[in-house]
């Protein structure tokens, strides 16, 4: 039995006349990376900041570790949190600002150190934390979140502004703490940044979850069969038709099948003795599996380009 | 030009909190102005005051939310960083502070004109009721007496000129609370110390140099006994307005932003 | 605790707060010391000590016999008189207080009483200035009182007319009559002069104060403008039972040389004529010099600098979303709160505490070596002024503080504190009239500066007392209170949004 680190259960919230939050449930569990994904205005943020009792819930409860996270004597030695990383005083150096998020925990200079040296914040550790960029203050963000030694994380959007070189290093570490045993929840309203890290997604849209499953299993629901074509031959549409193929060219040279498996076309194909390139059974993608799901949830759709 | 102004203006009308404080610079200085008109007494034996200033004293408490809707219009940006936004849009940065001066002019002068003739108001209305009246020596407050007009129409230039004042030193300053705390230190605490000041001629110069000069231009009786007169009172202000404006330019030319 | 000390970790790892607070403690200092006052007082100028150790005025005319054991003094005041300096100059602002203020010069105006022009009897230990003594007199608007050992002031009959004057001595008792026609008497009162030798002087006199009126001057600051009055009494029927001895001797008690006074005797009646006073001394306007409060003027400069501070302590968290790491560390509100005002106030008062203390005992060394004159205090309102003052900044940033709670904006909040403790003040010492003023100053948080205040007020000397010259309309830890009230409300407001609010 896997200890329920979080536990969101039915949250609704209400902005004016915006409902941001419309019964969201979900569990982060330990021991795993779980990606909290969705469009923006989907209710992410709005349900970590009630997780962390910064915003209270029109209905439904929010629980860290079986408590609510307002009751938590020491609430970062539970739940260590990143949501916005430019919340900082920018004339206070980085180490001056872990130093007190420590000291009101009752923490020692000497576990600020440790984090420091455990985010690679090194050197810039003294210098004014106004001065850093994006990817440092991430970092910063990091070390803040870990300083409790929480038994869970929960990171907001913690690959924004990051280079690829800290992208990977952040990737790493996030699948390091989840194998010290550690639950962790990470939002991103890009699937491809969680691809390799995320183990759980959660994927919300209009303020609810659309889907709460494995990686592998998203996948797998949404892909639907389709195999692509390479060929110049004109008779190759004709000769899958035959077969019982349904097709669709979508560039030159390209030809798009669904109701036949991949085996099946190739030797279709070869029957017809039709010259081809290349026959590729379409395997979604994180992206498109999150794409498709959320396509009406998205709140903020691009206006459709005038032909 | 007119789209910097037009920019600033559409900025200054949008930005939340503008309308509430023109408003409460109206209500506040006519309330304060009709208060003081009404507490006041003059008896049979006359009476020192003099009436145009009392009806007009809530401009001393108006001039302060006068300041804070300076200092936002631009401490403001600089707080969110907003600024650099400003910039992109209208790289000449005397043109937008120009143009932020003319909007801030434009609304504070709106505003003030209300708050003044508002209290301008109450004070006719209120100060015959508090023994101002003809018998004590006292004519009914009207616009047709020249100094009268002149402290009147005066307040709404003193207003804009602080609002200006203020403009220009917290572009300098930058942080919002800073700003504030230094222009209400020299509209509230030099006076204060002043006070302090023993020596006559040295408390004369120092009256002569503050902004606060240009409360002069209120008032209409006793104008032998003022440090300054009412329109050089008002030249010194002025003095400062530009003062600060100039000052801001040239550090808003060299600074980074 | 792991809360109160997390938010002095943040309070002190920001050095513009940690300058800033030097900064004020050093303006406190510095414009405490800087205005340079000067005045003409040099060691010889000092104040007659009464017998309860206060500063006293005991400036008078006096026409005394000498009186051995108990025994009566009875006089009819017939008439008192008095001349007005002439109606002020408005362009000529007179200098306040900070010299020897009391009469000079022949008063040479308009026939006229101060409210305390003061002629009657009194019975004195010796002539010596600072004596005990006990009178009872007719004043100019005060009707007949009986006054005793400067402090005391009790008041007779609000007659104006002339009196009938009595007093009797019996041991250390004196007891006041007074009557309108010499048949029937009424008591004032008995004063209690413990330790009055056997023999002391009795005989009539005449003094009158410092006319002193509050003008409307540059800028809407009110100045004062003042000058020596004088007032003649004229007694008949003067008759002394007891053993007294040697004959009537007029004499100028106290007071500089140059007053108006004078004795004249015409058969059986006796005209007095003086210029001073016989009561405390007071600082300001008609008093002489000034008190330790005059040192004080940098608070306010140094108060400003807290207000904005002590915004900027929570504002600064709204401002950068920092307050919601804030809360979810520590995710009790109401504690992060009370710890942020117990930091906020703490530091406060201990940075400012040393400046207030600095510039009260050497501005009062700068201010005598300068010839001003400066009343002495005791030890414990010293201290209730300087304790006081730093304890008015440091609820001062309380207050500050739980307003950028409230409105979580650095300008809103700098403001309304600003104005609510400095402009009412300001307000009270130029454009109010004084009534409005004195109630702007008991119910705005700006009463907290009566705990500057060192001397006391009293009924029986006219005098502006306005803040400037460091009198409160509230008593010290009243106004204080009404300070400490406004900034509990804020607390308390901004606990319960605090608690409401999302972050």
């Amino acid at each position: 039995m896997t200890v329920q680190n979080i536990v969101v259960d039915g949250l609704r919230k209400r902005f004016g006349s915006k409902q941001a939050l419309d019964g969201m449930s979900f569990t982060v569990d330990a021991g795993r990376v779980t990606g909290f994904i969705g469009p923006n205005g989907a209710g992410k943020s709005t349900t970590m900041r009630v997780v962390l009792g910064l915003d209270r819930p029109d209905g439904g409860t929010a629980l860290v570790g079986g408590h609510p996270y307002r009751t938590l004597p020491r609430p970062l030695t539970e739940l260590g949190s990143l949501l916005d990383a430019s919340a900082l005083q920018p004339s206070r150096t980085a180490r001056n600002h872990l130093l007190w998020l420590a000291h009101s925990q009752g923490l020692g200079v000497r576990r600020v150190d440790e984090v420091i040296e455990l985010t690679g914040l090194g050197s810039a550790a003294r210098r004014r934390a106004g001065g850093f960029s994006l990817g440092m203050r991430q970092r910063l963000g990091i070390a803040a979140a870990l300083l409790g030694d929480p038994r869970t994380l929960m990171l907001d959007e913690p690959f924004n502004g990051m280079d690829p070189e800290g992208i990977i290093w952040m990737r790493g570490f996030l699948r390091e703490l989840a194998q010290q045993g550690r639950a962790v929840l990470v939002s991103s309203h890009l699937m491809s940044e969680l691809q390799d890290t995320a183990d759980h997604v959660v994927v919300a849209g209009r303020g609810r979850v659309l889907a709460d499953t494995t990686v592998a299993q998203l996948r797998a629901t949404i892909s639907d069969g389709r195999v692509s074509v390479r060929t110049d031959d004109p008779n190759a549409a004709a000769a899958l038709i035959a077969a019982g193929a349904a097709v669709v060219a979508t560039e030159p040279g390209t030809l798009s099948v669904t109701g036949l498996p991949a085996p099946a076309i190739v030797a279709a194909l070869n029957a017809r003795q039709v010259v081809f390139s290349e026959v590729t059974a379409h395997r979604a993608t994180l992206e498109e599996a999150y794409l498709e799901l959320t396509r009406d949830a998205v709140e903020y759709r691009a206006g459709e380009v005038a032909r | 030009m007119t789209v910097a102004l037009r920019a600033e203006w559409t900025k200054l009308r949008t930005s939340p909190g503008t309308a509430w404080l023109l408003l409460a610079i109206v209500a506040l200085t006519i309330g304060v102005g009709a208060a003081a008109a009404a507490t006041i007494t003059c008896g049979a034996a006359g009476c020192p005051e003099d009436p145009a200033k009392i009806s007009l004293t809530g401009v001393q408490l108006g001039q302060a939310l006068v300041v804070i809707l300076a200092v936002s219009s631009i401490s403001g940006e600089h707080a969110t960083g907003m600024l650099r936004v400003s910039l992109s849009a209208v790289p000449n940065r005397l043109r937008l502070l120009t143009a932020k001066a003319l909007v801030v002019t434009g609304a504070i002068g709106a505003a003030g004109l209300v708050a003044v003739a508002g209290s301008f108001a109450a004070g006719r209305l209120l100060l015959p009721g508090s023994g101002f009246t003809e018998a004590h020596g006292f004519e009914r407050l009207s616009l047709s007496e020249a100094a009268v007009l002149r402290a009147t129409a005066g307040s709404v230039l003193y207003l804009v000129l602080i609002a200006l004042v203020a403009l220009g030193l917290s572009t300098v300053v930058r942080e919002t609370a800073a700003s504030i705390g230094l222009l209400l230190a020299l509209l509230y605490l030099i006076p204060l110390l002043t006070q302090a000041v023993s020596s006559p001629s040295w408390k004369r110069h120092l009256q002569q140099i503050t902004p606060t000069a240009g409360l002069s231009i209120q008032a209409t009786t006793k104008l032998s006994s003022l440090p300054l007169t009412p329109w050089q009172g008002v030249g010194v202000l002025g003095c400062w307005a530009v003062g600060s404006l100039v000052l801001a330019a040239v550090v808003l030319h060299r600074r980074d932003v | 605790m792991s809360y109160l000390r997390a938010e002095w970790t943040k309070f002190r790892t920001v050095r513009g707060w940690v300058l800033a607070m030097i900064v004020a403690s050093a303006a406190i200092v510095g414009l405490g010391i800087m205005p340079g006052m000067q005045g003409t007082c040099g060691d010889d100028c000092g104040l007659p000590t009464g017998p309860g150790g206060e500063e006293v005025t005991d400036a008078f005319t006096f026409l005394h016999q000498s009186l051995t054991g108990d025994g009566t003094i009875t006089a009819q005041l017939t008439s008192l008189t008095g001349i007005l300096p002439a109606d002020p100059d408005p362009s000529a602002e007179e200098s306040r207080g900070t010299g020897p203020s009391a009469a000079n010069g022949t008063a040479s105006g308009r026939p006229g009483l101060v409210p305390w022009a003061k002629a009657g009897i009194l019975l004195k230990d010796g002539t010596r200035p600072g004596s005990a003594y006990a009178a009872v007199m007719l004043t100019g608007a005060h009707g007949v009182r009986l006054q005793y050992d400067y402090t005391h002031d009790l008041a007779g009959p609000k007659a104006t007319q002339p009196q009938w004057l009595r007093l009797t001595r019996t041991g250390d008792a004196v007891k006041a009559e007074v009557s309108a026609d010499g048949s029937t008497w009424d008591t004032v009162g008995t004063a209690e002069l413990t330790g009055l030798p056997a023999t002391v002087e009795i005989g009539l006199f005449a003094t009158s104060p410092q006319y002193s009126a509050a003008t409307s001057g540059a800028f809407g600051i009110s100045g004062a403008f003042g000058g020596p009055t004088q007032a003649t009494g004229v007694f008949e029927n003067v008759s002394v039972t007891g053993t007294a001895t040697g004959s009537w001797h007029g004499e100028k008690v106290g007071g500089a040389d140059d007053v108006a006074s004078g004795t004249s005797q015409e058969n059986a009646r006796f005209t007095v004529t003086g210029s001073g006073d016989i009561a405390p001394a007071v600082a300001g306007a008609s008093g002489l010099g000034v008190t330790i409060t005059q040192t004080l003027v940098g608070s306010f400069a140094g108060l400003i600098v807290v207000v904005v501070v002590g915004t900027m302590f929570i504002t600064a968290e709204y401002r950068r979303g920092l307050v919601r790491t804030t809360m979810a560390a520590n995710p009790r509100r109401g504690r992060v709160l009370a710890a942020k005002a117990v930091v906020i106030g703490a530091v406060t008062f201990v940075t400012s505490l040393p400046g207030v203390a600095a510039v009260v005992l050497i501005g009062q060394k700068v201010l005598r070596a300068n010839g001003v004159y400066v009343h002495a205090v005791s030890a414990a309102i010293e201290t209730q002024v300087i304790v006081g003052t730093a304890a008015v900044l440091a609820v001062s940033a309380v207050l500050a503080m739980a307003l950028g709670m409230i409105v979580r904006h650095s300008a809103a909040a700098v403001t309304t504190a600003i104005v609510s403790i400095v402009l009412p003040y300001l307000l009270a010492m130029t454009v109010l009239p004084a009534g409005a003023g004195q109630w702007l100053l008991r119910l705005t948080p700006a009463a907290a500066f009566a705990v500057q205040q060192s001397t006391p007020e009293y009924a029986q000397v006219d005098n502006i007392y306005t803040p400037i010259n460091g009198y409160f309309p509230l008593p010290p830890w009243a106004g204080f209170a009404v300070l400490c009230g406004w900034a509990a409300i804020a607390l308390a407001a901004a606990t319960l949004l605090v608690r409401r609010r999302d972050v």
